[in-house]
């Protein structure tokens, strides 16, 4: 059930690209704000089961070898994440529709799907039960984040906060990989829920810092805390809709959800949960340092929400219920208030075109509900009754009290608070409200779209507050089970409990909070000016770092890429030599010899001595031609050898090859300087030698080492009792290519297809053909042309011959297909290119791809008769009372014939085409 | 006997690696037309020389029984192909590349490398 809410995300996001583009403009986002929609209420289907604290599963085997399922489950804290992504992420739709009106039809189509996409991979991270799959889908909302930051690709600050967030957060997404792969290696199980249930199993493991130190970093770069956490403000160059949605409320808690998740692990190991509070500490105070320095709306807002991370990365941190209910009561206040204060920024954003705070004021007039949800929101992030985020500021200091911790997280979060209701004030009062008449016109009002986000948010914020007894326990209570084991019964602060501990904590934090509102200016100022703090900030570590990869990459790209081809191939040859000695030593044993010397054969012995002869006489000549006579040499007796070994098809293919060989290169050296001076020094023809003599040693070892062993034939014998029984064919050769091995040889054939079509489009200009061929034919001799028709009958007639024979006796498609090539080359001799062509009447290419297909073809009925591509089909006819029995096998060899034809013949017209240019 | 075919293949192996290491474009092709008839000796040593007799089921048999092994034939036959194949396409690149840049050894077929290095200005070169 789960499964098809994520299916569906999925589905929604694939469409969204077309449906944007079909859909007007304004109407776009409402549509699609749909998908969002319709998961929302879905969801909330679940609400029965999961206030009743059951969890809904669903699982299918996906890598079952591996241990790996496909496993899916929704509890009470995947719930709430599930109802904030799915929730906003309507909200964001919605606002995405008007805030990118001016944009192009297709940015916008762009943008849709990659927040469709993004919320597809966030509801899957938080549903997955399996750590593998929720890494897939963590990974997946970082590459979308960098989509989505670097969605202005044309302006080169929104690649660089691209790419650096992508390195940072995927960068930590491999430390997590490997804690993943530990802890798989730990429990033997990749789920969540056994992480959970043995979570005092794992703390013994001996990779159990390893896999802390992993699962922190991860989450560390994903939630930006220090000293990761500068990629968060870059990020603000993502457009604003993906700033809310991404940046606040969702994607950047993710490294909260997986803190959360294993926080009984982390609280396992010695000083796990100190190192928790420790960095959030760090985090909240270097955000709140930076909150009151930044100059941007959207800026001041991330370091805000930096603080906000840091706060709950501490509440994990922190022992007790109490730092629990704080956690995810402050998840659910902070979604609400922070995404109201990003959409109010984009609002301003895109009506002003401004984006420093100092330069907006008295926005009130022509963005008035704007001004009201912006308020709203703010009173809520100042922690102020009775809007929500009061309520999770009360349990915030209630759960430092509570914890065992001693007052420094409370002096700091006192602080830090602080500064956030400053910032709360300042990023309503200074664009909004002060300033009356700073700015005198703005491009366009409020628009429906731009409105519903905030004030939908804004007033949640209140009423959950005023009402809350739905959402607790519905949401709240079922997810702090979920996260802290067992049901915490939980009273709501309220003002008619009179004067408590954390009230007066709460009055400290709004009165020093509205100080520093009160002397922003000055404070903002005098931070500002004070630029050694920029010299320390990670960021810069940051930036050494990617100089140092990126020089390092320089310098090996420099030492491995020399552009000297001989060097390669010196180390690549040299490498495989030591590879193949390695190997042998390693085995320690002696390279064996054969017993006994036996079978010697007068005739194949002259044979072979003849190819040793060619081998070393092609290396000595110095013309071109020559040098091709003796290669062609090795080439016929490599043939020969077939031949007198019981292989008389690749004899034929061999000799077959060698003449088309001839041929071929014949053309090409007709234009190609045919004296090849040495190209080596004398120095270099030794050492070049002392490698190629070193070589041939090696493989002479291998290959008598080779030949005397006993040779178990499993496959062999399997084909040799197989072939006519249930492939009806009595060449076993041939019944191999087409039939047991058939998938294979139409790849083969594929290679063929691919370098013809990559030889004709190397080859020289269409037009030019006719001159070569007068040349050509200028140079033919008389006896030839006599007699060629007569031998290109003879040959294709034997061709087809072949061809047909081939199942049973010696030949096939290759043969055959070389053997009808053979007798168009000799027209072409004859004749000239353009009889050739004529005779042929169709194009060579069109006779390969047709020959391709045709092969293919010849595997469907096996695929629909029997679910088995290339599953050969046989029947038997009846011709003029002869019975004949044939198989789809005919079908195949003919392609493979007419692919071999077709390519030999598109080398051909176009190596002669070049050469008569 | 299998100790001559040995000699044989591993001579062409050695030859052909000579002949690679040229500078000269045509006679590099030649080698590499050359060390492909090398391998395909080795494949069909590594079959062993059993009999001399084709894979072909007799008329009247219904299985195969002492010829020469039809596996590593089925691999070479469509080896040598593409082995051809292979050859013939870079003498269409050495034949074009000799008609662009008037030259065969490989140390002067430079021009791709004067066209730049393809990372500057990419990706990461926004500073």
């Amino acid at each position: 059930m789960i499964a098809w809410l994520l299916a569906f995300a999925l589905l929604g996001s694939c469409a969204a690209w077309p449906l944007s583009f079909l859909v007007g403009r304004r109407a776009s986002g409402w549509l699609l704000a749909l998908v969002p929609a319709a998961l929302f209420v879905a969801l909330l289907d679940f609400v029965p089961a999961i206030a009743a604290g059951r969890a809904i599963t669903w699982r299918i085997a996906w890598a079952g070898s591996l241990g790996v399922d496909v496993a899916l489950r929704l509890d009470g804290f995947s719930f709430l994440f599930a109802l904030l992504i799915t929730g906003i992420g309507a909200l964001v739709v919605v606002y995405a529709g008007d805030y990118l009106s001016t944009e192009s039809a297709s940015s916008r189509a762009r943008f849709f799907t990659l927040i469709l996409l993004f919320m597809t991979a966030m509801l899957g991270a938080v549903l997955s039960d399996n750590l593998l799959v929720l890494f897939l889908f963590w990974e997946a909302t970082s590459i979308l984040s960098f989509l989505l930051i670097g969605f202005h690709a044309d302006s080169p600050h929104a690649r660089r906060a691209a790419l650096m967030s992508l390195r940072v957060t995927a960068g930590g997404g491999l430390a997590l990989l490997a804690a993943i792969i530990l802890t798989g290696m730990s429990l033997g199980s990749y789920l969540l829920t056994d992480v959970i249930a043995r979570a005092d199993e794992l703390s013994q493991s001996p990779w159990i810092l390893p896999i802390v130190i992993g699962v922190l970093i991860g989450a560390f770069t994903k939630s930006a805390q220090f000293p990761f956490h500068f990629w968060l403000p870059n990020a603000m160059q993502a457009p604003t809709p993906a700033s809310a949605y991404l940046h606040s409320a969702t994607m950047v808690k993710l490294g909260i959800y997986l803190l959360a998740r294993f926080e009984p692990v982390i609280g396992a190991v010695p000083r796990g949960r100190d190192t928790l509070v420790a960095f959030a500490l760090a985090t909240m105070l270097v955000a709140a340092f930076q909150a009151l320095r930044a100059e941007n709306f959207k800026t001041v807002l991330a370091y805000s929400t930096v603080a906000s991370l840091g706060i709950l990365v501490m509440l994990v941190g922190l022992d007790g219920p109490m730092a629990t209910v704080a956690m995810v009561g402050f998840v659910l206040a902070h979604a609400l208030y922070k995404a109201t204060l990003f959409f109010c920024a984009g609002s301003v954003l895109h009506a002003t075109g401004l984006s420093k705070l100092r330069a907006m004021g008295g926005l009130v007039r022509f963005l008035p509900v704007t001004a009201v949800a912006a308020a709203l929101a703010s009173l809520s992030m100042a922690g102020l009754p009775p809007f929500v985020g009061f309520i999770s500021k009360e349990f915030l200091f209630e759960a430092q009290i509570q914890s065992s911790w001693n007052a420094v997280p409370t002096a700091v979060a006192v602080l830090v608070n602080a500064v956030l209701v400053a910032v709360a004030g300042v990023v309503t009062l200074r664009p909004f409200f002060l300033g009356r008449g700073k700015v005198k016109s703005v491009h366009h009002g409020e628009t429906p779209g731009l409105l519903v986000g905030p004030v939908v948010l804004s007033l949640l914020g209140l009423l959950l507050s005023l009402e809350p007894d739905w959402i607790t326990a519905s949401v709240l209570r079922p997810a702090i089970m979920a996260v802290y084991g067992t049901d915490v019964v939980v009273e709501l602060p309220s003002l008619r409990h009179g004067v408590t501990q954390t009230l007066v904590l709460s009055a400290v934090v709004v009165g020093i909070g509205a100080l520093i509102l009160r002397f922003w200016r000055p404070i903002h100022t005098h931070l500002r000016s004070r630029t050694v703090v920029d010299r320390y900030d990670t960021e810069h570590a940051y930036e050494f770092l990617t100089r140092i990869g990126r020089r390092a990459a320089a310098f090996t790209a420099r030492a491995v890429q020399h552009r000297d081809l001989r060097r390669y191939l010196w180390v690549v040859v040299a490498a495989c030599m030591t590879f193949v000695i390695w190997g042998h030593v390693a085995s320690g044993r002696l390279p064996r010899l054969p017993a006994t010397v036996t079978g010697w054969r007068i005739g194949p012995a002259a044979v072979a001595l003849i190819g040793i002869g060619g081998a070393f006489a092609a290396v000595r000549t110095r013309t071109l031609v020559s040098t091709m006579v003796a290669v062609g040499l090795t080439g016929f007796v490599a043939a020969l050898t077939f031949m007198m070994n019981g292989a008389p098809d690749l004899a034929l293919t061999q000799f077959a090859v060698e003449s088309l060989v001839v041929v071929l290169l014949t053309v090409v050296l007709l234009v190609l300087p045919l004296q090849a001076p040495s190209t080596r020094t004398r120095r270099e023809r030794t050492v070049d030698a002392g490698l190629a003599g070193a070589f041939a040693l090696v493989m002479l070892v291998v290959l008598v080492d080779m030949s005397t062993t006993s040779r178990p034939a499993l496959v062999s014998d399997f084909f040799a009792a197989n072939s006519l029984v249930s492939a009806f064919g009595r060449n076993v050769v041939n019944v191999i290519l087409v039939d047991f091995r058939g998938f294979d040889t139409l790849g083969e054939t594929t290679v063929i297809a691919l370098a013809s079509i990559l030889a004709w489009s190397l080859l020289g200009p269409r037009t030019s053909h006719a001159k070569g061929a007068a040349v050509a034919r200028g140079r033919t001799i008389f006896i030839l042309v006599m007699t060629s028709r007569i031998f290109f009958w003879l040959l294709a007639g034997l061709s087809v011959l072949i061809l047909l024979r081939g199942h049973n006796e010696i030949g096939g498609g290759f043969v055959g297909g070389l053997t009808a090539a053979l007798a168009f080359a000799l027209i072409s001799l004859a004749d000239g290119t353009d009889r050739a062509r004529a005779m042929l009447r169709l194009h060579p290419l069109s006779l390969a791809g047709g020959g391709l297909l045709l092969s293919i073809a010849s595997g469907l009925p096996g695929l629909f008769l029997h679910g088995d591509f290339l599953r050969h089909l046989w029947f038997e006819l009846d011709v003029f009372g002869i019975p004949i029995k044939q198989g789809t096998t005919l079908l195949f060899d003919l392609g493979v014939y007419l692919v071999v034809l077709g390519a030999v013949l598109a080398f051909l017209f176009g190596l002669r085409r070049e050469a008569g240019r | 006997m299998s100790v001559l075919y040995a000699v044989l293949a591993a001579s062409l192996f050695g030859c052909a690696l000579y002949m690679i290491l040229s500078r000269n474009v045509v006679r590099l092709l030649l080698g590499l037309s050359m060390l492909a008839s090398a391998v395909n000796l080795m494949v069909f040593l590594a079959g062993h020389l059993r009999s001399v007799q084709p894979p072909l089921i007799p008329d009247g048999a219904d299985t195969l029984r002492d010829s020469a092994d039809p596996v590593p034939q089925a691999l070479i036959l469509t080896a040598i192909v593409i082995g051809f194949a292979l050859t013939v396409v870079l003498a269409a690149l050495s034949l074009r590349a000799y008609r662009a840049q008037g030259t065969l050894n490989t140390d002067e077929l430079r021009s791709a490398e004067h066209l730049g290095n393809p990372v500057a200005g990419g990706a990461d070169g926004d500073r």
